[in-house]
Parts: structure tokens; sequence; C-alpha cells
């Protein structure tokens, strides 16, 4: 279904080029759900984005590797065949909803567009409705009529998820999806998730870093740091068992309900900037079971066992 | 200020939307965003904002910040009433509050580096007598937050969603105010930079006694970060507590489905989820007696008919419940 091989992304300014994703390599079955997690600027958001090719060249250039979606790549395809692509064949349900959506344009009217591009056949008024009701917005005949500065961002964001849904597609690449919703309705929208992707046998890509909601809905998890892939494993076993260093920091760090007061762990330090990257593991200045080692050799991704690789050779460490 | 007031006095405030493109065509109806909100919140407290997508969370900080006017209530700030400050009054006291925004997106302009947005901020305060120690303070600002200070130099489509929220707090935190009004300010956060941010928040409190109204969807940083956790249902206040008794028992059925909801980590199954079903209502046609009624799982005949008034269960804990009653019905 979607297949990406070592990516390599750069932003270039006329100053320099940063490398935002370096050697990136994963894949998604038919069906299948992959959690993307990781540190914020880790490069989760610009990997997504390429699959659509929605990054804007320059200042994104892509340096090497392909994205296979459905055999074809989409690094080398025509602008036709974008359009084809964009809607039917991958969908997005952006991080950022305010910016997503037209100001000027009712959120209806955005809605049939969406229909009307993809499933002519469906743009009608009553399929915008029962889209709207699909993301539990209360009396959609209403809010069809309203602009999208008149909703709350938690409307905003499944106005997003509607239009995204309306495509039908094959990939719908959902990042941070329910980071604006309350719990219960972040529940329902993950149950309808779900349900459209048994109905259509679609295929997920969920950018997370609600390390429940992995557990939740993702078959596979990839955890990224710093431009890379640094773990990847089944989503049960890596929640029970994480391996890098880097992904056991984060689950200690994820604060639980009904937990003692008193500070949450925090990884010390903080993101390297690309374009600023330490030497050897680009973790070693934080990690806390870095050696002398790690600051001079670049650790590769290795297979440990089945179904599990880490970028780390010292995980099986005490 | 006396030393008995609160920093923060919210007296009934309503904040309603006009409706103009009504289905009843010139029918004009109101959105009543905020419906009768009434709170205090001590100086260097937290007070943690939790409720459903669209009971107004952002309208009622957007209210305190003075960036929506109120269609009803007052709001004291250290006693003085700030619908009354005007021109230069208002000008002086700006200073005393911020807002961290929800959408990290929208609310940097990208026209500008972060240097300059971070140092407009201490401009406008007359906070540093020159252009060498505005940049030092930038500086400071940005390592305060985590962030390297050499970013002063970029501009804010070059960063990550979480990147800019942490921008958005260092701008806060320039003018060092009083009070800091976070709106999801790390939603857009993974957990490790969630867990610095919540630390930062907390040591900052403690050094500089800030006070926070901090909305957020995740009960467990609300938890965390708050002293009293208040929850709102579609403009109204339905529970107020000490964090530590709102989660653990919590007295609202609202409040009470919001909490088994939460996805963790370590269990995936064994607790019981109460899943709210029926329509989700609307602030333009709220249900009436209990707003919570038509999805209320423990509904009875008088929840259709009567407003619950918000009641104190016990000591400090209040709900808007018929039902609830010092016995927890949690376990029920
Ligand atoms: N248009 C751009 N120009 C230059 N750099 C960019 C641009 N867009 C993104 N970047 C950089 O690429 C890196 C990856 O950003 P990305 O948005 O993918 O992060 P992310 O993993 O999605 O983070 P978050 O969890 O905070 O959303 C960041 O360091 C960011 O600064
Ligand atoms: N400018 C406006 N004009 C009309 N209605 C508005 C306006 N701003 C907010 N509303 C309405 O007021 C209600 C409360 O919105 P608000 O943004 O305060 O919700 P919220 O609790 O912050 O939700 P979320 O968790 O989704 O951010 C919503 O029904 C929204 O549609
Ligand atoms: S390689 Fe070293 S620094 Fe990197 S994660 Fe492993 S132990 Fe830590
Ligand atoms: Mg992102
Ligand atoms: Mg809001």
């Amino acid at each position: 279904m979607l297949e990406i091989r070592n990516l390599q992304l750069e932003f270039r300014s006329d100053q320099q080029a940063v490398r935002a994703v370096d050697g990136v390599s994963f894949s998604i079955g038919p069906g299948e759900t992959l959690g993307l997690v990781g540190e914020s600027g880790s490069g989760k958001s610009v990997t997504a984005l390429s699959i659509g090719r929605l990054l804007r060249t320059p200042p994104a250039f892509y340096a090497g590797g392909e994205i296979l979606l459905n055999g074809r790549d989409v690094l080398k395809a025509s602008n036709r065949e974008l359009r084809e692509l964009r809607g039917r064949g991958v969908s997005y349900i952006f991080q950022e909803p305010g910016v997503s959506l037209n100001p000027v344009f009712r959120v209806g009217a955005q809605i049939k567009e969406s229909l009307r591009l993809h499933r002519p056949q469906a743009a009608t008024e009553a399929e915008v409705v029962r889209l709207l009701q699909g993301v539990g917005i209360a009396a959609p005949e209403m809010r069809v009529k309203s602009y999208p500065h008149e909703i709350s961002g938690g409307m905003q964001q499944r106005v997003m998820i509607a239009m995204a849904l309306a495509a039908e597609p094959k990939l719908l690449v959902a990042d941070e999806p329910t980071t604006a919703l309350d719990v219960t309705i972040q529940a329902q929208i993950l149950a309808l998730l779900k349900d459209v992707q048994q109905r259509l046998g679609m295929s997920l890509l969920l950018i997370t870093h609600n390390l429940g909601i992995v557990g939740q809905m993702a078959d596979r998890v990839a955890v990224m740091y710093a431009g890379q892939i640094v773990e990847t494993a089944p989503a049960q076993e890596l929640l029970r068992r994480p391996l890098h260093p880097y992904t056991r920091a984060l689950m200690q760090a994820a604060p639980r309900l009904g937990a003692e007061g008193g500070r949450l762990a925090n990884i010390p330090g903080s993101v390297p900037r690309p374009g600023a990257m330490p030497f050897g593991c680009r973790f070693h200045p934080r990690c806390a079971m870095a050696r002398p080692e790690c600051s001079v050799q670049q650790p590769t991704l290795a297979v440990v066992e089945d179904g599990r690789q880490v970028r780390c050779p010292y995980w099986n460490s005490p | 200020m006396s030393a008995a007031s609160p920093l923060l006095e919210v007296r009934d405030v309503k904040v309603y939307f006009p409706v103009k493109h009504g289905i009843f065509g010139a029918v004009r109806r109101w959105v009543k965003a905020v419906d009768g909100v009434s709170f205090e919140l001590a100086a260097g407290e937290t007070l943690g904002l939790v409720g459903e997508s669209g009971c107004g969370k952002t309208t009622l900080g957007r209210a305190l910040a003075r960036l929506v006017p109120l269609t009803e209530g007052s709001i004291r700030l250290e006693g003085e009433d700030m619908a009354q400050w005007t021109g230069a009054q208002l000008r002086a006291r700006r200073r005393k509050w911020q807002m961290i925004f929800q959408d990290p997106y929208n609310s940097l302009d990208p026209r500008m580096t972060v240097g300059h947005i971070i140092g407009e901020a201490l401009e406008i305060h007359h906070l540093a007598s020159d252009a060498r120690e505005r940049q030092a303070r930038v500086r400071q600002l940005l390592e305060s937050v985590g962030l390297d200070g050499a970013y002063a130099a970029f501009y804010p489509h070059e960063f990550s969603g979480g990147q800019r929220q942490r921008i958005g707090i260092a701008r806060a935190l320039a003018v060092d105010p009083k009070l800091i009004i976070c709106d999801e300010p790390v939603s857009a956060l993974d957990v490790s930079v969630q867990a610095q941010i919540i630390n930062l928040l907390q040591d900052l409190q403690q050094e500089r006694g800030v006070a926070y109204l901090f909305v957020a969807h995740d009960l467990a940083v609300v938890e965390r970060i708050s002293r009293r956790v208040m929850v709102m249902y579609l403009g109204k206040v339905v529970e107020l507590g000490q964090a530590a008794a709102v989660v653990r028992t919590p007295r609202h059925p609202y409040t009470q489905a919001l909490i088994s909801a939460v996805p963790e980590i370590d269990d995936q199954s064994q607790r019981p989820r109460i899943v709210l079903s029926g329509e989700l209502p609307s602030p333009i046609d709220p249900p009436s007696g209990c707003p919570f009624h038509p999805r209320c799982p423990v509904a009875e005949a008088r929840c259709k008919l009567e407003v619950p008034l918000l009641r104190e269960i016990v000591p400090g804990h209040w709900a808007a419940c018929h039902l609830a009653g010092p016995a927890s019905r949690a376990e029920a």
C-alpha cells in the first residue's frame, strides 16, 4: 500500500540546507494502522506531508529516497498524477485545523467541495450533514452555515476529519487528529476511524503523542527522534517493553491519571536543531545509558527481535 | 489589593454570540457559549479547566483576557472591576495577564523573527533598557522554555508545532504577568516536552507566584498541575473541587464519563468505560432542566424539568447534579 524507503528531506535557504528527515523507511499494508510517535520537531509531520507531496519545494528538497504509493513513486509523479492521488489516494487530517479550513467559506460548502472533487455522485447536502453527524457535531443542519471562526477548536478539527473522510481515501494520514478534543469525543472519533477503516479497508498513518491512543489504535509503531526512526515494533509489545532509551524515557514522562504528585520525569536537555545534530548517536547528549562510544559512532537501525528494530547497540545492556 | 481578596473573582459571567444565519431566517438566536460562570482564583494558584469540546472554555479564557466582551457578569482582578479600565489605566494593567493559545500556528506573526516576537512584548512594556539587554532577555527566555537561544533569528514557520508552543510561552513570560490563561498549552507537545513545560510552569509559579487558568483535555495533565479542577458542560460549571478529589471521586455523571474515557497506557480494556449516547446538545438550543440530561446514564424525571444548582456536596467539592450526594455514586 505505502512504502517509504530511505527518505531524505532537506529545507534549503540561501544560507544553509538542514536535513529534517534523514533516512526514514517504513511501510503500511492495506487496512493497517501505523502509529508514528516521537519528539516534537523530529520530522513526523514533514514525513507525512511528503506522502501527498504537500511541502512547498523550495524550501523543501528531496535529497533521496522513494515514497511508493500503490507501487508508484510520488516523488516522481507529475502534477496531474498528484492531483489524482490526493483525495482518494491519500487524504489528510492536518495538525493545524485552523489553518487548513478556508476562513471565508462556510464549513458546509467546504465539505461539499471535498465531495465534489472526490465523490461527485455523493456531493449532496444530506451527505454533508451525515458526515458532520458522524464526527459528533450537534445541530449539523445549522452548523453547515457557520464560518470556521464561529466554531470551537475541537469543532474545527472535527470538520477537518469530516472533510478527509468525505473522500473515502485508501490511505488516511491523521496528524494529531484528536488533540483538540475532549476524551469522550476523542473516543467517539477513534471509534469512527476504526469503523471507516473496516468498511473501506483504509490504511491509517496515525501521528500522535498520546501513547494510550497508540495502544488503542495502532497495529505497529514507529518512534522518531531527530529526523530518524529509532525504534519500530508491534504496538502492544512496544508499550509493554520499550527497548530504545528514548522510547523508555518517553514512556516514563507520560503522566498517568491518579498518580501521586511530584515532578514528572522528563528527558534532560532539548531536541537538537536540524543542522546542529550531535555526532554519533543523535540521542547521546540526553541519554541515561550513554557511554563514550555513543558520541563517536552513529548506530544503525537494526533488527533485534522478530518484528522489532532498534537504533541503539546497547538496548540490551542493564 | 487587600490581603484577603483573591487575585481573580469571576461573578456570573455570560458570553453570548448572536447566530445570524439561523434556519428560521430573521429570528435572532444566541450561542450561549458561557452561561453564568463564577469562581475565584488565588495568587499563585492553578485552576484546571476541562470539559466537552465547544463547552466554552476558550471563550471564558478570552473573556478573562478582555478579548471578548461580557454579555453579563463581572470580573475583578486584584479587587478592581476589569470592565471599568480604559485608556491609560488599561495600558498600565495589560501586563498583569497573558494568554497562551490553543493554536500555536495562528498566534505567532509569520513575518517576524522569534526574537522580534518576544522582544516586542519587552519593548511595549519598557522591560529592557536597550537593544542589547533586550536580546539577552530574549535568549534567556528561549532557554527557560528549553529552546536554543540561537533560535531568536528564525521565523515561526521553521518550527514544529511543539516548538512554536514554547515560543508562545516564552512570549507570555516576557512581561512577568500575575495571571496566565493557558488554553491547551501542551496539547500539541510530545510527552517529554509536555513534562518539561509542566515542570517549567510549576517552577515559574513557585519563583514568581504567577497564577494559571489551565485549560486542557488531558486529565492526567490537569490533575498533575492543578490545585483545583473545574469542569464545564455547555457553558456552565458542573463540578469544582480539589484536583485529586475530582479525579478519584467525581460527583457529576459527566465528569464520571470523562474520566472513564481517558485512554491509558497500562490497561487497554479492564476499566469499565461509561459510553455516552444520545445527541450532543447544542449551545444554541440547550436542553431543558439539567443540560446533561439527554446523555446522562442516571437521569431521572426531574432532571428534565429542574435546573440543578452548583451545590457543595462535601466540603470544598461542588457539583451541579440533583443526584449527587456525600456518598459517592461513582461505584454504582
Ligand atoms: N518550512 C520549513 N522550513 C524550514 N524548516 C522546517 C519547515 N517545516 C518544518 N521544518 C523543520 O523540520 C523539522 C521537523 O518538523 P515537523 O513539523 O515534521 O515536526 P513534528 O515531528 O511533526 O513535530 P510536532 O510533534 O511538534 O508536530 C523541525 O525541526 C522544523 O523546524
Ligand atoms: N466568535 C464566535 N461567534 C459565534 N460563536 C462562537 C464564537 N466563538 C465561539 N463560539 C461558539 O461558542 C461555543 C464555545 O466555544 P469555545 O471555543 O469557547 O469552546 P471550547 O470549550 O474552547 O472548545 P474546544 O475544546 O473545542 O476548544 C461554541 O459553540 C462555539 O461555536
Ligand atoms: S546509542 Fe547510546 S546514546 Fe544512543 S540511545 Fe543507545 S545508549 Fe543512548
Ligand atoms: Mg507535527
Ligand atoms: Mg477551546
